[in-house]
């Protein structure tokens, strides 16, 4: 089969992806209010008892932390259907389409990061009011952070979810991958508190997971901090592209059967 | 019928809800999980950030604080998760089930309100006593006093499920109901702030003073510790027990009028 054939199969399947987005409005609903009631009740109130040694600003420093956690609630959307396409043998339909099990993979995970990058959009405005405009080559970088967050997250959830038939299993699986990789970020608190309750070594391991780094990158694109870990951006890429080969393998396996 | 067979019929759907709850080992197991991450990580990270100033600078760990917030919120989204039960139980024909049953429609109602009620505060006790393990027991009347509050509290919580996914007969609808009140009741409350926190913002110092939750929980913090939260709860501990009797009754009471009234006749969407 030609490359070209290959690249139109992976966007239709993309593409089909983005379209069912919009069927599952009212989970949306329901997600962006909760987003949103971490920054402007949570947060709000929270930031007259925090310690400002600390956090200056925690409405500030929640806003940007959001947009992590919306890009991960977003492209774990694509992994509800995943999993109920394993469950239900959609997956023996989508192995009979005219096109290679890559580009079938491939289009379900731009399906997935498309969905989180749009779904972020009410999250960037959001941040563009509260917390700071950020220049021209922020704005460059925070897309690019947003694009790798969302990738890598779908292919996650993907794997994730794919790798049992059972739903609660599948459920409980997802729940997990947010607990551990939410509350063990800077997401919801700073480094240095984390330090102050935890060993050193967890601590510094916490800073260098995918979803802190990319609330630390939102945070100093946005203004809101004045420092970032240079290889913040690098060590993204590679948590990104580690994930991507890995649980694109995961899935192929798992929807072949092997 | 007779009043025996009415509490044997309140019996049995007690016993309906608690097997159903039992075989959900699952959804347990990953609330248990989210219990233990909240204590040990969450809990204890967003203590060590936090500094009480003005009136609740006085001895208070916020840790401890949050303890019974997060035994609180844990007990409320449990008899919330009814929702979704229920929502399964109209898209497969099993409301239909119960309607068909010899069973008087306010037993009905009411036995469904106190088996969910039950079914979420066994399946908190664990983690109950691991708050008070962390906290101390206190004494023997407080913590009496504290379980039967508890059980009102999600009895009266899954009467308001039962009111509003009954009303709605909508999956849809219950989804993004129980969505927002799940998202927004528990952060307008005193489970992570006290109210005197609250009150620098005019209409959540509101909302929260209505709310349930902040009723329940203020209460749990005074039976235990009277002189360290009563200039910060809500109310009197009187009061909020006497609210949460109130919300109890009303819900359950709301519950028996819609089962009446306006369950016949299918019209799930």
């Amino acid at each position: 089969m030609e490359v070209r054939d290959q690249v139109r199969g992976c966007l239709l399947i993309a593409y089909r992806d983005l379209l069912r987005f919009w069927k599952f409005k009212h989970w949306l609903f329901s997600q962006i209010v909760m987003n949103l009631a971490d920054v402007v009740i949570f947060a709000l109130v929270f930031n007259n008892i925090v310690n400002r040694q600390y956090i200056p600003d925690y409405v500030k420093f929640m806003s940007t932390g959001v947009l992590a956690v919306s890009v991960f609630a977003s492209s774990f959307s694509i992994a509800r259907e995943v999993g109920a396409e394993i469950r239900r043998e959609v997956v023996q339909y989508l192995l009979t389409l005219p096109t290679s099990r890559n580009a079938v993979i491939a289009g379900r995970i731009i399906g997935g990061t498309l969905r989180g990058l749009i779904y972020q959009t009410a999250f960037i405005a959001l941040n563009l009011a509260v917390v700071g405009i950020p220049s021209p080559k922020q704005s460059v970088i925070i897309l690019y952070t947003s694009f790798m967050l969302a990738a890598a997250m779908s292919a996650l959830a993907i794997a994730i979810t794919t790798s049992t038939r059972d739903f609660n299993l599948q459920a409980t699986f997802r729940a997990l991958t947010y607990y551990m990789l939410f509350f063990f970020s800077n997401v919801f608190y700073p480094r240095e508190v984390l330090a102050l309750r935890f060993p050193g070594a967890l601590a510094t391991i916490v800073t260098h997971t995918p979803i802190s780094l990319a609330a630390e990158v939102y945070r100093w694109s946005f203004g809101y901090s004045e420092y970032i870990n240079p290889t913040a951006l690098y060590e993204l890429t590679l948590w990104a592209f580690t994930l991507l080969v890995t649980a694109s393998l995961l899935y192929r396996r798992n929807i072949s059967g092997r | 019928m007779d009043l025996m067979g009415d509490l044997k019929a309140l019996g049995l759907l007690v016993r309906w809800d608690l097997t159903r709850m039992w075989r959900r080992r699952m959804f347990i197991a990953m609330r248990v999980i989210w219990f233990t991450v909240q204590v040990s990580v969450f809990g204890l990270a967003l203590s060590a950030m936090v500094r009480f100033r003005g009136v609740v600078a006085h001895s208070i760990d916020y840790y401890h604080f949050y303890l019974f917030g997060v035994y609180t919120s844990m007990l409320f989204s449990i008899s919330v998760s009814n929702a979704y039960e229920v929502a399964e139980e109209f898209e497969e024909g099993i409301i239909e089930y119960h309607l068909s049953l010899p069973i008087k429609r306010s037993i009905l109602s009411t036995g469904r309100a106190l088996g969910g009620g039950i079914a979420a505060f066994i399946f908190t006790l664990p983690m109950y006593a691991i708050v008070l393990t962390l906290l101390g027991w206190g004494s023997p009347l407080a913590l009496f006093a504290s379980l039967i509050a508890a059980l009102i509290f999600s009895v009266g919580v899954v009467g308001l499920v039962l009111s509003i996914v009954l009303s709605v007969k909508s999956g849809d609808a219950t989804d993004i109901l129980f969505g927002i009140i799940d998202a927004i009741i528990i952060r307008l409350s005193t489970i992570f702030y006290p109210a005197v926190v609250l009150a620098k913002i005019a209409p959540y110092y509101y909302a929260a003073l209505a709310n349930p939750i902040s009723h329940f929980v203020d209460l749990l913090r005074t039976l235990f510790f009277f002189e360290e939260y009563k200039i910060l709860a809500v109310t009197d501990p009187l009061l909020m027990g006497c609210y949460l009797l109130g919300f109890a009754a009303g819900l359950v009471s709301t519950a028996i009028y819609i089962v009446e009234r306006k369950l016949e006749g299918g019209g799930w969407r």
